[in-house]
């Protein structure tokens, strides 16, 4: 028996939760004991007084007794270090590697119990910045849903018994397959190499659903060498995106946000003209980058070559071919001529980014633009290590699976195949090998048809590493102990490698993964560095260490004949004769919540509305207006698709996507799991049959010349319903997102006073006078928000949000306190996209406090508008009155089931009440972290700085498009952005005395061409919002 | 001259020679038989109803207003819908009991009583609604109510829903003191003439020792007139007020001045409509057709008519308003009322409470209690609807498009809607069976020379 067995079972008694930290020699060790009560609910009587008086003196003999015991010494809490206080929350650095990304992180942990995910402020990649999905992960954490022990078949078995098995099997294998992510951390690529060393008769790899596959083959053979391009689009003016959705799900979205955001603030200095970036985006989906574009171009992907390649031509100064395209694609031909003269007078300064699934042949012709406008070292850094390993060809994980009378052992580490295997159908395959071993955090499709399914831990409980840019390694560390009986996938491979190899003296040492990665850091990075372990300890401490040889700067040469040759390669699958337009393409992308499906289980992000399409749990095929025209279909039909006529198809509902490039329907992988507990299970279909085998050069996410066929409606189906909790996506020519384009601006900076009529406001009482403390206020800046809804997610977790469930969201009653309104004008076919973070703005005359009958809702002397929970009685009143709808009401028990389990409960902030049935929520500008920071500048005699305090949402912003703080001091980020020339507040005609300004969004269209004159048919009678 | 005098002498108010003791008879009979089995079946069937109301009443209390239809833009929906509705139902009753008393309409002696029944349980139908309209009932019942208490925690007077609370606590009370004030003389007769001593003695506790006598008499009197002069003001103020929920409020399509008047005036409709299509069905039942006589019903029917074009007024002031103001979300709610998703409430709302009451310019339909009875169920069903597409349309489309959303009812929400009908009813058969459905006392004084100056009365 393993030390891991005599844990008791976590979910029956987690009550007590011992968090001891598996940790070794330095102090960030220890981590209080966590004594979480279960009180008797309702009044305390003298019987149930004296209950727990014997239940407690009981639980204090016996409860050491019965306490876990960690797997190594533990610093006893009796003296506990100094940093460690009730209530008072400690922060550790830490990397988030679940994702296809690794950002940093910041753990905020209380009395031992990690609670909320922040970005990590000095890591160089996000900056502090947080996705939604890394926000997301401490659900998971306390998701009791985890698989919680090692499985075999249907029974519970121990790890020893696994271990024993495993090893057995791989002894005795004459073919072993090991299926990995692109494993984010290198020690975890060491730990394999060893365990292929160990094992001869073993090989390598590396599956992703979702992936760069053919841009990473086409920079190979163009670039010489493996690596990765990285967009510096701080640097860029002229940016075009063909296809590549950078703010959203291609490459480090975070990153690129904030550097793209940088080029699109105003801070009054220039002229607009000449600072603001300007953003081209050929795109076939509408994409949150499609949705910030200057212009937007739909454009179906078997014409994205013929567009590339016409423009390399026309940057060279030869139009022909580009007009012979334009003409061809019906597209507007100044426009295309805009574009490429932007690009070549922009040398240097100007950048062109595929999207992934695009074939080959794009990324050579995009690598010959990038050369052509001087891309490379200016606007593009080669990283010769990329965070992620290539991918391998699905054709040839399934020919070392199947040939050769097939392979004994296969182990599917931390990937889910049965579920997102290209073109569905590995069942079959996976029935075939006698011993499977399934590694996965849930029990999935595919662990349910393993012999063994194995839990791995989640990232908050392991040890692990990643590669940042410039040769930074950054550090992964258990905060929490395993909640359940899993095993680190890693660890795991150890053990097995130790068992196959006991010769290999540096395994030996080993005792525990911990130890590997210690080890390989002081080998492999501190190798030179006496300072050994304080550097280690650094790294704890900060997250990250800068190590070995940077190899920044690095610059590749660009082989022009490789490029041209592979650029000329016509691949017939989804190339086609584009033009003719009359055949369909499929385009598979990744859901932004849910990745590739690996997040389906987890509740915030299903509930997270889509940026674009705003559907929560599930999602459809989305087309544009004009095929859905032409196919005769409309929101809510049902259509199976047929990827080719003898080929897999699937039945999805359809969605009308304004922007949708015609001809093209787009479907997103991440639905329609059939394993994946209650929260992702029947929730949406999955696309997965429609994903091709990815070839050379051939995209296997998108496919030319499939088949719609409309299917009769059936009784109402769950799975395969649409909710959306957006209906109405025209602003109705509503002052609401007021725009401006930067010639505006230059002429008349001020031109936000002129977008809409504001009467004189008068006060009928006195002015309350709010110099004497703080007045806090907020302010969004327009410009930088892409609309990635990540602060939505930061906000849920800091702030205890319900998740209400896909048929509560079908009722209109999702909980969240931010929201991103999004509102389409122009023509449908390619609409002008205007987005809006709204929350509570916090009136200084709320209409909602002077209506609620019980004085639950009342306006503080810092200006906040503050909600009772204790004393609502849920009128409503103040929601109906509330003309911006941002309060909240509990209209069933949505805490519930989460409120009462001993796990899921653990999620919750303690700074944060959490909310019964029938009262009004709404955002309260985070005041449990206001008052913190006012405690502490208390206490510490101080006054509060600015930046000290900070909202979630402001926190995660990637953008830094939300600024919160104190309106009383001059100097603060906020007052200046309240003083912007650019601010304006949403319905501040009202008189209801907004705190939340709204910088105006400046776009920067070309001079030459007017938006969105360019394609579609418009349909909408609203020409343009903002006026009024 | 004598043809012109002769038209303008008021019909008589009882028709046929009728003796005091007939007119007993016929409205104490029903109050001293055993129910018929038209009754028993009646009331079985709005006993059914009134259960299920309360049904449903519990399963929102236990589990949540998630039962509702109600969403994030529709904060309110059916409840408030129906407490404004049967708030306004009650309103001919106080009108008949204390204005027309006021001004000396003798014409109202026959229908008061009843009306002012109708007020009692409209009210009390209506109270259901806001208690079990908040998120927990079970803090709000108290907590909305100005108590003394340990928290220091007042309520918010600035609110309207505070000014409700006064309003209609206020009005139930007086129009309850009203009615029973005047059930007193009545109440005396059943006592008289009643066989059976737990009657005798029930009637007699309720009676107050009523003897009859001159001091009896003139108190009676006083106080009947004191009450007509308290209640005449509630009248007005009673829908006035409710119409500030909304009318204060920043929603387009509720901020409106115009709301007191239009809600008074179509509370005044509704609860006509409501009198006549009970009073229709009582008189036939119980035989009453010489007490409330078709001239009774015409005079209802012309007040109909008269609010009725007060409420058309209403809803084209609101249009012209929205227009001339130039406020575009206002213009828009209007537009959006009249063609957007709720247009199907909309123009039921109109035709309902504009273009049917028209039919009733027509002197033969006013005076057939068979012709008018479909349009004043049809002005109950437009005015149910006015209340809804106020509350609702405007909500489901205010100032911010991405909010906007449509409400759908639920079956807890019919049922509570539906069994408010069943409960409202079964209060009504239970008053039938009970008490005097006509105001007894004041009749006698009605009939042929029973006053000084022959069958004229002025």
């Amino acid at each position: 028996m393993t030390q891991q067995d005599e844990s008791l079972d976590v979910k029956a008694d987690a009550n007590r939760i011992a968090s001891g930290l598996p940790s070794p020699d330095d102090q960030l060790a220890a981590i209080p004991v966590r004594e979480e009560r279960s009180w008797p609910p309702g009044e305390m009587g003298r019987r149930s007084a004296m209950k727990l008086m014997a239940a407690s003196t009981l639980l204090a003999v016996g409860a050491p007794g019965c306490r876990r015991k960690p797997h190594r010494k533990i610093v006893s809490m009796v003296d506990p270090p100094e940093y460690q206080q009730p209530g008072i929350p400690v922060f550790y650095a830490s990397t988030w590697n679940e994702g296809t990304v690794p950002y940093g992180v910041r753990v905020k942990s209380v009395d031992g119990r990690p609670i909320k995910i922040e970005g990590l402020p000095d890591h160089p990649v996000n900056r502090g910045a947080s996705s939604a999905q890394m926000q997301a992960s401490i659900l998971s954490l306390y998701d009791p849903e985890r698989l919680q022990g090692p499985r075999k078949g249907k029974q519970d078995v121990s790890w020893s018994q696994v271990d024993h098995e495993v090893i057995a099997a791989l002894k005795a294998a004459n073919r072993i397959v090991l299926v990995t992510r692109s494993l984010l951390g290198p020690s975890e690529r060491a730990i394999v190499e060893r365990l292929l060393k160990a094992c001869p008769a073993a090989s390598h790899f590396v599956y992703e659903p979702i992936h760069d596959g053919t841009r990473r083959t086409a920079w190979k053979s163009i670039y010489g060498r493996d690596g990765e391009l990285q967009p510096q689009l701080d640097k860029a003016r002229i940016i075009l995106a063909i296809g590549s959705d950078f703010l959203g799900t291609d490459g480090p979205d975070l990153e690129s946000t904030r550097r793209f955001a940088t080029t699109r603030c105003l801070d009054g200095q220039g002229k607009a003209v000449e600072v603001l970036s300007r953003l081209y985006v050929v795109e076939s989906a509408m994409t949150v980058t499609g949705s910030n574009a200057d212009h937007r171009l739909p454009l179906r992907p078997s014409a994205m070559r013929g567009f590339a390649l016409a423009l390399v031509s026309a940057v060279k100064g030869e139009f022909g071919s580009l007009d012979r395209f334009a003409a061809e694609h019906h597209l507007d031909k100044r426009l295309l001529r805009a574009m490429a003269g932007d690009l070549a007078s922009h040398k240097g300064k100007s950048v062109v980014l595929a999207g992934p699934h695009l074939p080959t042949a794009v990324h050579a012709a995009v690598a010959l633009l990038n050369g052509e406008i001087g891309a490379m070292g200016k606007t593009l850094r080669w990283e010769p290590r990329p965070a992620a390993l290539p991918v391998s060809r699905v054709a040839a994980i399934e020919q070392a699976i199947r040939d050769e009378g097939g392979a004994d052992v296969v182990c599917w580490l931390g990937v889910n195949p049965a579920y997102d295997w290209p073109g569905g159908g590995l069942a079959e395959l996976l029935k075939s090998v006698k011993f499977t071993i399934g590694y996965g955090q849930y029990h999935n499709e595919t662990l349910d048809a393993c012999t063994f399914a194995l839990p791995d831990t989640h990232f908050l409980e392991s040890w692990n590493d990643a590669i940042g840019p410039s040769g930074l390694s950054t550090l992964c560390q258990p905060v929490i102990a395993p909640l359940f009986k899993s095993r680190q996938q890693a660890e795991s491979l150890l053990v097995w490698s130790k068992a196959l190899a006991p010769e290999d003296k540096e395994l030996a040492d080993c005792k525990d993964w911990h130890d590997f990665v210690q080890g390989r850091w002081r080998r492999d990075l501190f190798a030179a560095d006496s300072s050994w372990p304080g550097m280690w300890n650094a790294a704890l401490r900060t997250g990250m260490v800068q190590a070995g040889d940077s190899k920044a700067g690095e610059s590749v040469q660009l082989d022009l004949d490789a490029a041209t040759r592979l650029a000329a390669w016509d691949d017939r699958s989804t190339q086609g004769d584009s033009a003719t337009g009359d055949r369909l393409e499929v385009l598979i992308r990744p859901h932004y919540a849910l990745a590739d499906g690996r997040f389906a289980s987890n509740a915030w992000l299903q509930e997270m509305p889509d940026p674009v399409s705003k559907l929560v749990w599930g999602g459809g095929v989305m087309v544009g207006p004009e095929t859905a025209d032409r196919l005769g279909i409309s929101t809510d039909s049902l259509v199976r698709v047929n990827r080719s006529d003898d080929g897999p198809s699937v039945v999805l509902p359809v969605l009308v996507q304004p922007g949708v490039a015609a001809g093209v329907l787009v479907v997103t992988l991440g639905h329609g799991r059939t394993r994946a507990g209650d929260v992702g299970t029947g929730v949406g279909v999955n696309v997965a049959p429609l994903i091709g085998k990815q070839g050379d050069s051939s995209s296997a996410f998108v496919s030319v010349g499939v088949s719609v066929q409309v299917v009769p409606k059936g009784p109402p189906d769950r799975s395969s319903r649409l909710v959306r909790t957006q209906k109405t996506f025209s602003m109705m020519d509503r002052p609401i997102v007021l725009q401006g384009t930067a010639s505006e601006y230059d002429e008349n900076p001020a031109f936000v006073k002129t977008r809409k009529h504001v009467p004189p406001l008068e006060q009928i009482d006195a002015e309350y006078d709010y110099t004497q403390g703080p007045k806090w206020v907020m302010a969004i800046d327009q410009n930088a928000c892409t609309g990635c809804s990540g602060c939505v997610i930061a906000c849920q977790a800091e702030n205890n949000i319900s998740v209400v469930g896909k048929d509560q969201c079908a009722r209109g009653r999702e909980m969240h306190w931010m929201r991103i309104d999004r509102y389409e004008e122009g023509s449908s076919g390619n609409p002008t996209v205007y987005q809006q973070p709204m929350l509570c703005q916090q009136c200084d005359n709320a209409p909602c406090e002077s209506v609620c009958p019980v004085n639950a809702t009342s306006h503080s002397m810092e200006g906040l508008n503050e909600q009772v929970y204790n004393r609502c009685v849920g009128t409503r009143y103040c929601a109906n009155n509330c003309p911006y709808k941002v309060r909240r009401f509990n209209f069933l028990d949505y805490r519930g089931e989460a409120m009462r389990d001993a796990v899921r409960q653990l999620v919750y902030n303690p700074q944060v009440t959490v909310r019964s049935r029938g009262v009004m929520e709404k955002c309260t500008f985070c005041i449990q972290r206001i008052n913190a920071a006012k405690f502490h500048a208390k206490n510490a005699g101080e006054k509060i700085a600015d930046g000290m305090v900070q909202p979630a949402c402001a926190e995660s912003c990637p953008a830094q498009a939300i600024v919160f703080g104190d309106l009383n001091d001059p100097d603060s980020e906020v007052s200046k952005m309240h003083a912007s020339s650019l601010a304006y507040f949403v319905l501040e005609e009202l008189n209801v005395r907004p705190n939340v300004a709204y910088l105006a969004r400046v776009t920067n269209p070309h001079p030459e061409v007017t938006p969105h004159s360019e394609s579609g048919h418009s349909v909408s009678s609203h020409s343009k919002g903002g006026h009024s | 001259m004598s043809e012109q005098s002769a038209a303008l002498t008021p019909p008589p108010l009882v028709t046929g020679s009728v003796s005091v003791r007939q007119l007993d008879n016929a409205i104490n009979g029903p109050l001293e038989s055993f129910p018929t089995m038209r009754w028993w079946i009646a009331i079985s069937v709005t006993g059914t109803l009134a259960a299920w109301f309360f049904y449903c009443f519990t399963y929102t209390a236990l589990v949540g207003i998630g039962s509702w239809g109600n969403n994030n833009p529709v904060g309110w929906g059916w409840a408030i819908t129906n407490f404004v509705f049967w708030i306004g139902i009650g309103h001919a009753g106080t009108l008949i009991s204390a204005i027309l008393f006021l001004l000396r309409q003798r014409w109202r002696t026959g229908i008061a009583r009843f009306a002012e029944a109708m007020t009692i349980f409209a009210v009390i139908c209506a109270l259901q609604f806001p208690l079990i309209h908040t998120g927990r009932p079970w803090l709000a019942w108290y907590w909305l109510l100005p108590l003394p208490n340990a928290n220091n925690i007042w309520v918010n007077f600035r609110s309207p829903l505070m000014w409700d609370v006064v309003a209609v606590s206020t009005y139930g009370l007086v129009s309850a003191m009203f009615w029973y004030t005047g059930l007193l003389p009545d109440l005396a007769t059943a006592r008289y003439r009643a066989t059976n001593g737990l009657r005798k003695f029930v009637y007699g506790l309720l009676s107050l020792g009523w003897n009859g006598s001159n001091r009896s008499w003139s108190h009676y009197e006083k106080a009947y007139l004191l009450f007509a002069g308290l209640s005449t003001p509630l009248v007005l103020s009673v829908h006035s007020v409710v119409s500030f929920d909304f009318a204060v409020s920043v929603i387009p399509g509720w901020h409106t001045t115009i709301f007191p008047p239009y809600f008074v005036a179509g509370a005044i409709f509704s609860g006509f409509a409501m009198v006549a299509t009970l009073i229709i069905l009582l008189r036939k039942a119980f035989h009453l057709e010489h007490i409330i006589t078709r001239d009774h019903l015409e005079a209802m029917n012309r007040i109909i008519i008269a609010t009725s074009l007060m409420v058309g007024y209403a809803y084209l002031t609101e249009f012209f308003i929205a227009w001339y103001s130039g406020a575009a979300y206002e213009r828009f709610t209007f537009i959006n009322r009249a063609t957007g998703p709720y247009a199907w409430a909309y123009w039921t709302m109109v035709s309902c409470n504009v273009l049917v009451p028209q039919l009733l310019w027509f002197k033969r339909i006013r005076r057939s209690p068979l012709l008018m009875y479909p349009i004043v169920i049809l002005v109950n069903v437009g005015m149910w609807f006015e209340r809804f597409v106020i509350v609702v349309s405007s909500l489901a489309g205010d100032y911010l498009p991405a909010n906007w959303d449509y409400f759908r009812p639920t079956w807890i929400d019919i049922g509570l809607f539906v069994g408010s009908i069943g409960l409202f009813l079964t209060l009504v058969l239970l008053f039938c069976r009970f008490l005097p459905t006509v105001a007894l006392a004041e009749t006698k004084a009605l009939l042929p020379g029973s006053q000084a100056g022959g069958g004229h009365h002025d």
